[in-house]
């Protein structure tokens, strides 16, 4: 009688304390997160940009017009004075900007970013080398970014598109496009790949992300700066085109680390 | 007593036969079968197909009779005949073609002798376009004019247009709906075997999204199942290189395999623009004087004439222009970056490859795909 009871016992008590513990270990701590949102904004001298216009001059002295700017950001992340840091490093997190389409220049990130102090924030211009893969993108207007396989597969890091008055005053297009560079022997036949994607140090860029909110920010793009500092680009000297030309896309690699700014938005 | 217990058993069992008749009576709703596109490899995966016009294999069949139905103007004389086939070749890949037995050198005119403001665009993968159909894009997702937007609403104006069907909606529903075979073809793609102009329109625009071409040798060379002759090979590398022939920033190539971007370029081909129908008339953008959409190469080779106007007749010309015959003007695409020195200056050479790579394009299994081709017999032919 005894033991029966024992059995009855332990047949109820068991399944309690299983389903007690299930409970336990199924109920995720919440996490303390919000979100972090991007704008995106092109400028010539501190002020938006009018395309094609033949208004502006650069470092050169190349007077010029800015017809649009097609380009993609990736692994936007955060820094804490600790080393730490979270990157938004979902594969699609590949974020496409494009001044034609209203719809690329807002950037509502979904990971969630553990609140707290963050000191600063980076971002790759382009998309680096692991996930630069050709047909990653088969969708427009993505797709129209795609590079060639010749000259090394992906995509198009920026295409910057637009026109520039030469010595003798006459219109000539550029394209300044950036992506993969191609290293070429004496006899024109390329022999390597040369990544031109790059990260950005965003200053002034520390934040604290609180519990679901959303820190925004406004992206800027200082389209002079391309072609300014530390170097100065002459369209007379490299002339329209540079997808084939790593010495220039080299250059405009060394200047875009001076392209962006940002600066903080009122929380949503 | 007995008699009222007979009268109500033979009340309720008349009710219950009609309430068992007016159950079974009830037509069953037809089940329309789903039209699954697969996508071919690197293809996009999002399709132009609006929410109210759902593919069906009954939709697209019916589609496809339609296409080839002179009958669509709302006439039955022999002389004004006229159907989407009459200028849009499958041989042709959908296009008249210099060849067009009725319409020399490929520019096409209406039943009522009105030539086509434009020559043809191609009819192929258009389930892929997302920025507009025509030379100007004046059929887009978002106009705000809902009766122009789509393919289904192409049909329409094509239907009326005095350059092309010139035909009465009106009179096109009441003969389809006289017509053995239709109505009941129209049931099983739409539920109701009453015609409807709106559903003529879908169905025809369901059979063109079927129209997709993606078995050239590029794309079996894409897949790894054959290799390009070295001339084809060199025409590709010319086709997507800035410093060759720069095609493909507008023309698209591996990575969009559409080969067209879709979108709307000055591609240096006048000084002086005058149409009313390009793409300025849409955007109301200077940019966008003289602009016209790229079309995809696919099966270029057998879609003459070349440009909105028809200008070239053959490939080589086509060529030729972007080579050395580029013009200047303010309107001109900053993607033309060899606009300054006419052209892109190709050797013979090169040409002959570049035209070599073109031709691998061409994708001779759609051009004769019995599922895109003339039915054996129209419903009502007997």
């Amino acid at each position: 009688m005894r033991i029966k009871l024992l059995v009855i016992l332990s047949l109820i008590i068991i399944p309690v304390f299983f389903i007690s513990s299930c409970e336990k270990t199924d109920g995720p701590e919440e996490l303390q997160a919000g979100k972090l949102l991007f704008y995106f904004d092109h400028v010539m001298n501190d002020e938006v940009i009018r395309l094609d216009t033949m208004m502006y001059s650069n470092a050169a002295g190349n007077p010029y017009l800015v017809n649009e700017i097609q380009y993609f950001i990736s692994d936007v992340t955060l820094y804490k004075n600790d080393g730490s840091h979270v990157t938004i490093d979902d594969w699609k997190a590949i974020w496409y900007v494009d001044t034609d389409l209203p719809d690329t220049q807002y950037w509502q990130m979904k990971d969630p970013i553990p609140v707290g102090t963050y000191d600063s924030i980076t971002f790759r211009f382009g998309i680096s080398e692991e996930k630069n893969k050709s047909l990653m993108f088969v969708n427009p207007p993505e797709s129209n970014m795609f590079w060639p396989e010749y000259l090394g597969g992906g995509y198009h890091y920026m295409k910057l598109n637009g026109k520039w008055k030469d010595t003798a005053d006459e219109i000539r297009p550029f394209n300044f496009h950036m992506g993969i560079g191609q290293i070429y022997d004496a006899n024109d036949s390329i022999t390597g790949f040369v990544h031109n994607d790059f990260v950005v140090h965003l200053e002034n860029s520390g934040c604290t992300i609180q519990k679901d909110k959303t820190a925004a920010f406004v992206l800027t793009m200082e389209v002079n700066e391309w072609f300014e500092n530390p170097h100065v680009f002459d369209f007379n000297y490299w002339g329209g085109d540079i997808m084939q030309n790593q010495d220039a896309m080299g250059t405009a690699k060394e200047n875009g680390h001076n392209v962006f700014s940002i600066h903080r938005m009122l929380e949503e | 007593m007995k008699r009222i217990g007979y009268i109500l058993t033979v009340i309720g069992a008349v009710f219950l036969f009609f309430a068992g008749c007016k159950k079974e009576d009830k037509p069953e709703p037809y089940q329309s079968t789903p039209y699954v596109i697969d996508i071919p490899f690197g293809f996009p995966t999002e399709l132009n197909i609006p929410d109210d016009n759902p593919m069906t294999v009954e939709g697209v069949a019916l589609g496809r009779y339609l296409f080839y139905d002179g009958r669509l103007s709302g006439r039955t004389d022999p002389d004004s005949l006229m159907s989407c086939s009459t200028c849009h070749r499958q041989e042709r890949s959908f296009e008249a073609g210099v060849d067009h037995p009725d319409f020399p050198g490929g520019f096409p005119y209406g039943i009522t002798g009105k030539p086509t403001h434009h020559v043809m665009l191609p009819m192929i993968n258009l389930v892929w376009n997302q920025n507009g159909y025509g030379w100007n894009g004046f059929l887009y997702p978002e106009n705000p004019n809902p009766n122009l937007r789509n393919i289904e609403d192409f049909v329409r104006l094509a239907v009326v247009a005095e350059d092309e069907i010139s035909g009465d909606t009106a009179r096109v529903v009441t003969l389809f709906q006289s017509l053995q075979g239709y109505p009941e073809l129209f049931y099983k793609a739409f539920g109701s075997d009453k015609v409807t102009f709106k559903n003529i329109e879908r169905a025809i625009a369901q059979f063109v999204r079927t129209l997709i071409s993606a078995n050239s040798r590029f794309d079996r060379y894409m897949r790894g199942e054959v290799q390009l002759s070295p001339s084809e090979l060199h025409g590709y590398v010319l086709f997507t290189t800035e410093e060759g022939a720069d095609c493909f920033h507008c023309h698209g190539g591996y990575g969009n395999p559409l080969f067209t971007t879709h979108l709307f370029y000055n591609n240096g081909k006048d000084t002086v623009f005058t149409d009313p129908s390009d793409r300025f008339a849409i955007t109301g953008d200077q940019m966008d004087k003289g602009a016209y959409k790229a079309t995809t190469l696919r099966n270029i080779e057998v879609q003459g004439p070349y440009m909105h106007d028809g200008r070239f007749a053959t490939l080589e010309e086509v060529i030729e222009f972007y080579s050395h015959g580029l013009k200047q003007s303010p309107y001109v695409n900053p993607l033309m970056h060899h606009i300054n020195d006419g052209g892109v200056q190709l050797t013979p050479q090169e040409k002959e490859d570049l035209l070599n790579f073109i031709r691998t394009l061409r994708d001779d299994e759609f051009m004769t795909n019995p599922e895109f081709s003339r039915p054996d017999k129209l419903p009502d032919e007997p």
